[in-house]
């Protein structure tokens, strides 16, 4: 617990009409660490990361990174702050080509490199290195929407990259899946973390989830009932308690 | 790739140099002013359309508001000369700038809701408008209508219309560069990427309430510029037209026949929908049949070319160029033993 804070949140809340999909949730990651989020169906972990990157409004709590209050700003501003992240059901720009997908999450400069070419070569360059890192370099020009669930999940992944996060929120990266893709994205994901990227990942695959990451947050019913190591979590009561009963 | 790129710059460059030479040589062309004067309706069409397409066509949120922004610049440069006693253009640019500073807190307003939402918002302001106009007789001239006096007084009216033809055809050009230079930046980039998925744009650190409120600016000013000039043409304003649902849907069918995503779709759509028109009201007189045409002619559009026209034509041209595309990497044994060395 001694590592420095990543991403942390103090009493976040969020209810939906009757539903509270977070209850007061206190959740600190560790900075430098690959970080996992697990839970039942319904337990709130997309709401957790849907507030704390802006795209909803928590009702009540605060998030902080680094140290840093990010809770009111909106997701432009979380994201330009460092905090990439994928989506549950993989988006992707469909109507847009590969590379576009890719060249949007170019950050931007100030307001005159906005109306500089799209297409600038230090851009392209850059784009296509991630689109090659994900073995995609052919499919550059292919409108995203006519590729595979895998192929678009990498490229999902690779426009993340292009926006050079520190840290990068993984909403369920395994979903939908074959074995030999989920292999390949927990590569690239210590491959990553060993160049200092800091992971949070949503997962419903343990085999995944207790292989890959150090330090895991249970969460239930909108709250977190656990965190620690792999090794703690697995013969936690409470965590086969919410699992199972 | 780059096969079908080149082959576009080649087959593209002709056609836009043979339209450039067509638009210019009409003016001599044309047998009669009153064709002449159709060209005009049709330029400006064109105007007003690929105006509404610097907010259609790259955001996908549909006005159908945009025949108030045009309103607003004809009625704000008549009013401008002929109560604040400005010169003709320089009451055209003022009012321009006065809608462009306008569209903000409307941007604002409407830019918050999304898909139907915006949509009605949209119609909700040609209607509110429309009542102002006709209400405030004392300064709108109301139902009577306004009578804007003309630029040029000493010329006869094909000169008129020959003037104002090159007027309308300059704004087009500057409209269409425009859109252009947009298409092509980063800032453009951005707002496709709102068309497609809102959200995710944010996400990845585009600021999009920004940027939609920046491209809605842009698009009003070109709305208005397109407005007035109008009115400095045709010299004679009523609230009806100039505040109609109408105008709006026109704007918006044209830019969808010739295809949102295209440079020259709004122009295509204009060109197609314009003649159209003129020749319904020719043939036909003062009867609906043109909206009937006009509602049949979406209808075919959205079921068989929802990309517009220029899409679908070029989609069949595209298909004798296209390349197979692979699923798999194609790589050859010897770039296969590069990268097991590396």
């Amino acid at each position: 617990m001694t590592a420095p804070r990543n991403l942390e949140t103090v009493e976040l809340t969020k209810r939906f009409g009757g539903v509270t999909a977070l209850d007061g949730a206190s959740i600190a990651f560790h900075d430098g660490k690959i970080n996992a989020i697990i839970g039942p169906n319904g337990s709130g972990k997309t709401t957790y990361f849907n507030c704390v990157t802006g795209m909803i409004r928590a009702d009540s709590g605060q998030t902080t990174y680094r140290g840093h209050d990010i809770t009111r700003r909106p997701p432009h501003a979380i994201a330009a702050a460092g905090i990439g992240r994928t989506f549950q059901l993989c988006r992707v720009f469909p109507r847009m080509s590969a590379l576009d997908n890719v060249l949007v999450a170019a950050r931007p400069g100030g307001v005159a490199t906005r109306l500089r070419g799209a297409r600038g070569r230090a851009e392209v360059a850059r784009a296509r290195e991630w689109l090659a890192h994900m073995g995609m370099d052919h499919l550059e020009g292919v409108e995203a929407g006519n590729l595979s669930w895998g192929q678009q999940k990498l490229l999902e992944l690779a426009g993340v990259l292009m926006s050079e996060p520190e840290t990068i929120l993984l909403d369920e990266p395994a979903g939908g899946v074959n074995p030999a893709l989920i292999d390949r994205i927990a590569a690239l994901v210590r491959e990553l973390n060993a160049a200092g990227k800091t992971f949070i990942i949503v997962e419903h695959n343990m085999d995944l989830v207790m292989n890959l990451c150090e330090h895991i947050v249970v969460l239930d019913r909108g709250r977190p009932i656990a965190a620690g190591p792999p090794s703690v979590i697995r013969s936690d009561e409470r965590v086969l308690g919410a699992y199972l009963g | 790739m780059r096969s079908v790129s080149k082959a576009r710059v080649w087959l593209g460059l002709p056609v836009l140099l043979a339209g450039v030479g067509l638009v210019l040589s009409f003016p001599s062309l044309a047998p009669n002013p009153y064709l002449l004067s159709v060209g005009i309706v049709v330029l400006n069409y064109a105007v007003l359309s690929t105006a509404w397409n610097f907010m259609g066509g790259f955001t996908g949120y549909i006005s159908l508001g945009h025949g108030a922004l045009a309103g607003l610049g004809a009625y704000g440069t008549a009013l401008l000369i002929t109560k604040a006693g400005m010169p003709s253009f320089a009451a055209l640019f003022a009012a321009t700038a006065i809608v462009a500073l306008l569209a903000i807190p409307l941007g604002f307003a409407a830019l918050r809701v999304r898909g139907a939402s915006f949509v009605i918002v949209s119609i909700a302001l040609v209607l509110i408008l429309l009542l102002v106009f006709q209400s405030w007789a004392s300064l709108t001239g109301g139902s009577s209508g306004l009578v804007v006096p003309r630029p040029f007084p000493q010329l006869l009216r094909p000169e008129h219309h020959r003037v104002f033809y090159y007027l309308f055809a300059g704004l087009l050009a500057l409209a269409l560069l425009c859109w252009w230079l947009i298409d092509r930046s980063r800032f453009g980039l951005g707002l496709k990427a709102v068309r497609e998925d809102e959200d995710k744009a944010e996400s990845l650190g585009t600021p999009t309430f920004a940027y939609k409120l920046v491209i809605f600016t842009v698009s009003a000013a070109f709305t208005a510029l397109g407005g007035g000039l109008y009115a400095l043409w045709f010299g004679d304003l009523d609230p009806v037209f100039q505040f109609s649902i109408l105008s709006g849907a026109y704007m918006v069918l044209m830019a969808l026949l010739g295809g949102v995503r295209n440079l020259f779709g709004p122009v295509l759509g204009a060109l197609i929908v314009g003649i159209g028109l003129e020749y319904f009201k020719v043939e036909y007189g003062n009867t609906p049949l043109h909206l009937v045409a006009s509602g049949l002619l979406l209808a075919v559009v959205v079921m068989f070319m929802p990309d517009g026209v220029i899409p679908s034509v070029s989609n069949v041209f595209g298909r004798f160029f296209q390349p197979t595309r692979a699923s798999i990497r194609e790589v050859s044994a010897e770039q296969l033993r590069e990268e097991a060395r590396r």
